[in-house]
């Protein structure tokens, strides 16, 4: 008996039990489809989180204000028990003095809305020196223009996709066109709150080239001042970059950092913030696969399921096979066949509609619009053929014992069975 | 254990099922001969152990005690696979019921023996054909067994039990589910396979006309032979012809 021969009788029997196959096919494809796509979405998202953080040099230390200031509990000599530590031009000049930093480079941010041309868009803007970007984002470049002077109180710098957005078929401004800022913030007066909105000029006097990383491509830059006047920020800056000399100098000057300042004062570096957040993303992603495997496995009952129902169905057949000839092993191979069958169909279009689910999952979800996270799902090779040959593997075991059952009926009986 | 020389030979062969606790005997010491070419019937009540006594002739069941010769051979010491090569290429198989699959198609269902013996596809489908023809189903390859008659579908079984060119064949009630006209046909081919190609073939049947065609009739009864008959074909009064005879594929 040859395998094309096995084949052909085990397809015959699936064929004749179109629908129930074809609904036990459908629970296998759901399995790997939702397990492809999680690996899928999960690998870009992993990707992403790489290529953002991974543009921010790696020699570069964010160190921010606590973010509660509760719990700041002083434990080195700036430490300021119970309240928020402000960094200030003094911090600046403490964190520069320390042994490993090369440059401590402050920024204000917040965000705004800018006008031009009748045209509206919000933008995420930081004040900052930008002769020192260079350090922070090493592969910045101009695409037009120039970067604002640190004595430029009416300069801006627009990020690629601020200048470009990606609605538009033509430029959000230009270099040498002006644009409005309008920044809000709620005031108290004699007790009552209202809202003032401050508008201010400011001229575009380069645009940055694209860098594939929206953190940088959709930011606005103007000099540390112009940003400390519009935003009212009083010298308390919102951070500041410190750019080690070598990313080896990294935890040990996050360490001094972290004893001068204790708890009140946040450092984090890209490489860190890169394997928390991958950490984070993998426990996350790893307990979506957990669901998709026992989906997996779901389908897998469907098959067993359905295959003992068919031999308990074609009781007879069996009967009849074995009484001219078809050893236990044969019959054994035939319902082997069988669910190998279903588990190699419901794997392969699977893996086609799981591939297909994770760009169709990503539209569903609130981002990849302009300017926003824009990610493309990974599947690799090994991922892919790791979850099919699951798929197959699972079918097999699950074909066993009806497999089994069918292969050890006693002819007798079987063709006895009405 | 070397026998006699005959095709098929049962020595105190005796069969006892379990129902529970009670033991219920179906043969009791069964002894019989047929010889090379021979076509008996086994008749009897029902209850008298004709289908208990074929099964065993044909490896589907073991007996509880005492001996199947075959050619020989004694199959009741065999084992699984042995058996299993034994019913495929030995014994040709025909049901009172048919036992057809109806999902496949005639000629799927008459080479199935074949596939697992593992004749060559291109022998097999020309015998398959050659088999069609020669039970009178060579225009009706193509269709599934529910769109056929009974007398139809049984000769596709017929056609099916001659695939692998076995030297025995049993048939069990072969004409039990067809007309009188119809069940006449299906003797008159059984006839011819015995005669013609000189296969040894035990009919276990209640139809008294089948079973005074063949050489000799076993009276079975409370699992024992209760005596034995000459049928007709032994006296030379039942002839048949147009047997195409066929070519062995394994030679």
């Amino acid at each position: 008996m040859t395998v094309l021969d096995l084949v052909g009788l085990s397809f015959g029997a699936l064929k004749e039990r179109r629908l129930r196959s074809g609904l036990t096919v459908l629970m296998v494809i759901i399995g790997v489809a939702l397990m492809t796509s999680i690996n899928g979405l999960g690998g870009g998202m992993n990707n992403y989180v790489t290529e953002q953080l991974g543009t921010l040099g790696a020699n570069v230390l964010i160190i921010t204000p606590s973010a509660s200031g509760f719990g700041a509990e002083g434990q080195g000599p700036g430490a300021q028990s119970g309240m928020q530590t402000k960094l200030t031009s003094q911090s600046v000049r403490t964190i520069e003095r320390i042994h490993g930093i090369k440059y401590a480079v402050p920024y204000f941010s917040s965000s705004a809305t800018l006008k031009s041309g009748g045209l509206t868009t919000t933008a995420a803007i930081q004040g900052i020196d930008q002769s020192k970007l260079v350090y922070i984002t090493p592969k910045i470049g101009l695409e037009s223009g120039s970067f604002v002077s640190t004595g430029d109180s009416s300069g801006m710098v627009l990020g690629y996709s601020v200048a470009h957005p990606s609605n538009l078929d033509y430029p959000f401004a230009k270099t040498g066109q002006t644009v409005f800022v309008e920044f809000s913030k709620v005031e108290t007066e004699g007790g009552i709150e209202k809202v003032v909105t401050k508008r201010k000029a400011f001229q575009v006097r380069g645009t940055l080239s694209e860098l594939g990383n929206s953190q940088v491509d959709s930011v606005v830059f103007m000099s540390l001042a112009a940003a400390n006047a519009l935003f009212e920020k009083s010298g308390s800056y919102d951070g500041i970059y410190g750019i080690t000399s070598s990313p080896d100098d990294n935890d040990r000057v996050e360490a001094s950092i972290t004893k001068f300042y204790g708890t009140n004062i946040g450092v984090t570096s890209p490489k860190s913030m890169v394997s928390t957040i991958q950490e984070l993303l993998g426990t996350f992603i790893g307990f979506l696969s957990s669901i998709a495997l026992v989906s997996m496995f779901v389908g897998a009952v469907g098959i067993i399921t359905t295959l003992y129902t068919s031999v308990m169905e074609r009781t007879r057949e069996i009967g009849l096979l074995k009484a001219i000839g078809y050893a236990r092993e044969t019959v054994l191979f035939m319902f082997l066949t069988e669910s190998f069958a279903m588990g190699l169909l419901g794997g392969f279009l699977g893996l086609v509609f799981g591939i297909g689910g994770a760009y169709f999952l990503l539209e569903l979800m609130p981002f990849g619009g302009p300017g926003t996270m824009s990610i493309t799902p990974s599947f690799l090779p090994n991922d892919l053929s790791q979850v099919f040959l699951l798929a197959c593997a699972l079918s097999v075991v699950a074909g066993l014992y009806p497999a089994w059952r069918a292969s050890t009926l006693s002819p007798i009986m079987a063709l006895k069975k009405e | 254990m070397r026998g006699d020389g005959s095709a098929i030979e049962t020595i105190d062969l005796k069969k006892t099922y379990r129902m529970g606790l009670v033991k219920v005997p179906a043969l009791r010491g069964v002894n019989l001969k047929v010889g090379h070419g021979e076509m008996i019937s086994v008749v009897g009540p029902s209850g008298s152990g004709k289908s208990t006594l074929l099964n065993m002739l044909g490896a589907l069941d073991t007996p509880t005690s005492g001996r199947i010769l075959v050619d020989g051979v004694d199959i009741s010491r065999m084992g699984e696979r042995a058996l299993a090569r034994f019913r495929n290429r030995k014994v040709g198989f025909i049901f009172q019921s048919y036992n057809l699959i109806d999902r496949s198609k005639v000629t799927k269902n008459v080479e199935l023996p074949a596939i697992v013996a593992g004749m060559p596809k291109n022998t097999r489908d020309k015998r398959v054909y050659e088999l069609l023809d020669l039970v009178g189903l060579g225009d009706k390859a193509d269709r599934r067994p529910n769109v056929l008659s009974g007398g139809e579908q049984q000769r596709v079984a017929i056609a099916r039990a001659l695939i692998n060119d076995p030297a025995f064949i049993l048939a069990d009630e072969p004409t039990g589910n067809l007309d009188s006209k119809t069940g006449e046909e299906i003797q008159n081919l059984l006839l011819r396979v015995n005669q013609e190609k000189n296969a040894t073939i035990v009919v276990v049947t209640h139809n008294v006309e089948l079973a005074e065609r063949t050489g000799r009739i076993l009276h079975l009864r409370d699992g024992v032979v209760e005596k034995e008959s000459v049928g007709l074909l032994s006296q030379g009064q039942v002839r048949d012809s147009g047997w195409d005879v066929m070519t062995d594929w394994r030679n």
